[in-house]
């Protein structure tokens, strides 16, 4: 059996933009009051009557397999665990802020309580480790959220991937987001 | 504040002012360095208050920076969990280790030139009474006039060439680390540049050693005013001043126009080019001309305008990313 690869796919035109997974992530992980590991903001409204838009996009971490972040780190506190998932170890983090200079998507923030770098975990640890799925995907109302082993084709990742056309954000960096975005019914 | 209808969070930049003020100090504190351990080791006159004003100037400039780094950490007191936890693939590991030791080297190397100073003016004083005034003579004989003591120091001031020449690494080290720092990072198009388009020559190391040696040597020669022929230090700022303007017209040409435009465009044009570059170069090319002494007006400049380079390179690739 292949190493895992856990990826986040956003079907886009299902988001209604309730905000749940926002509510649910700061629910799930005890982030401080401002901050977010996850965020969902408007995008629009574009256009004019009668054809106008308005989508939301889940912005967080894109969980790179070539990690900018993992990369600069200088105590290695930012790394890749067994599963391939990106994750700061708190102990480790001097919260520098290099790879807040370093992240293209600004995933990245100082967390307030802990003075270290802080971000989206895919709940792995509370939740994906026990065979949950993040507390975002499972609270999602839209159904525009699924999560899973990209390397299994039973997974719900895979099967939603192998009927769209999925895109990453900023490829041009060479990140290799585990986050796939799905536009199909919006553009 | 509207998370739900996506007004934008105000985003604090991940680097801010203190970040500039460290990577100019730095420079600063490695070309001051440079300045007075060369005059040190190649020059025949050996002019004194050089040496002594950049060996001076580079340890406080290290020390501040490092102190300024150290609270802008989120976590201050965890600053020497740098020096347990390494990561080789990280260029502000490797730099953690350049700028520990290029400190290290620049206490100790401005501790052998004050404690020569010492010696020197002993013997100027044991001079004076009999007639002999030779400050160079007197550090000849320093260590049999002031005994005991004097006899420790000479076998300290051994060891000054050599940490000399391997401080003049480090410091060369120090200067190109603070643009490797920001080079690094590939996902910022500003910091990322290389020099025309050649990827494996990175452009800020260029830049930020040149911006370094000619803000160390400018504030060497500030510590040192009142020397009497600095006209050699001089001709050698008008020519790094010289390069320091072919290299931003080639940055200018080589990005995009954005990282030059709104708030940059002011520090950019005013603090960078007219006051760190096109006048002093001006001045400094009159005052040479007409043995003119401007050392203070064109060296103050020079720094300010240094500074103004790391804040606008800081500033202007997280502005526009």
């Amino acid at each position: 059996m292949a190493a895992k690869h856990y990826a986040m796919v956003i079907q886009v035109a299902k988001c209604i933009g309730c905000q749940a997974c926002t509510v649910a992530c700061k629910f799930q992980n005890d982030v401080p009051e401002g901050q977010y590991r996850t965020k969902t903001p408007a995008l629009g409204p574009k256009g004019t009557y009668p054809k106008l838009t308005m989508t939301f996009e889940k912005e967080a971490c894109q969980m790179c397999q070539n990690a900018p972040c993992v990369k600069v780190c200088p105590t290695k506190a930012s790394h890749y665990n067994e599963d391939g998932v990106v994750l700061v170890d708190a102990n480790k983090c001097v919260g520098c802020k290099y790879c807040m200079t370093a992240c293209p998507y600004d995933a990245r923030f100082i967390n307030k309580e802990t003075g270290a770098a802080d971000k989206c975990t895919f709940c792995y640890e509370e939740r994906v480790s026990k065979g949950l799925k993040p507390a975002c995907v499972s609270t999602c109302v839209g159904g525009a959220l699924a999560f899973g082993d990209l390397n299994d084709p039973n997974s719900d990742v895979a099967k939603i991937m192998a009927k769209a056309k999925a895109e990453v954000r900023k490829p041009e960096f060479g990140t290799q987001p585990s986050v796939y975005y799905i536009y199909e019914g919006v553009k | 504040m509207d998370i739900t209808w996506g007004a934008e969070l105000s985003h604090e930049l991940a680097w801010g002012w203190l970040i500039a003020v460290y990577l100019f100090l730095a420079g600063v504190s490695g070309g001051s360095f440079l300045t007075a351990s060369l005059t040190d080791l190649f020059s025949k006159n050996r002019p004194e208050k050089v040496i002594r004003s950049g060996a001076y100037i580079a340890p406080v400039s290290i020390i501040i920076g490092l102190i300024l780094l150290v609270f802008d950490l989120g976590k201050p007191f965890s600053f020497w969990k740098l020096l347990i936890y390494v990561n080789f693939g990280s260029v502000m590991s490797i730099g953690v280790f350049i700028i520990s030791i290029f400190s290290a080297l620049s206490v100790i190397y401005a501790a052998l030139v004050w404690m020569e100073a010492q010696a020197s003016k002993r013997i100027q004083i044991t001079g004076l009474d009999s007639g002999k005034q030779s400050v160079d003579y007197g550090r000849e004989i320093a260590a049999s006039a002031a005994g005991g003591a004097g006899k420790t120091n000479q076998g300290l001031q051994a060891l000054r060439k050599p940490v000399a020449v391997v401080g003049s690494l480090f410091a060369l080290g120090t200067a190109t680390y603070t643009g490797f720092l920001l080079s690094d990072v590939a996902t910022n198009l500003l910091w990322h540049t290389s020099l025309f388009g050649i990827t494996t020559i990175p452009f800020l190391p260029i830049l930020f050693l040149v911006s370094a040696l000619s803000a160390g040597l400018a504030a060497t020669l500030i510590g040192a005013v009142d020397c009497s022929d600095l006209t050699a230090y001089k001709k050698a700022d008008i020519a790094l001043i010289a390069i320091e303007i072919i290299l931003l017209a080639i940055l200018y040409l080589s990005v995009s126009p954005v990282f030059f435009s709104g708030s940059m465009s002011v520090i950019f044009w005013f603090g960078v080019v007219v006051i760190g570059l096109l006048i002093p170069l001006l001045l400094s090319i009159y005052g040479v001309a007409k043995h003119k002494n401007l050392v203070l007006p064109v060296c103050s400049m020079v720094v300010i305008g240094g500074f103004c380079l790391r804040y606008f390179i800081v500033y202007s690739g997280q502005l526009f990313k």
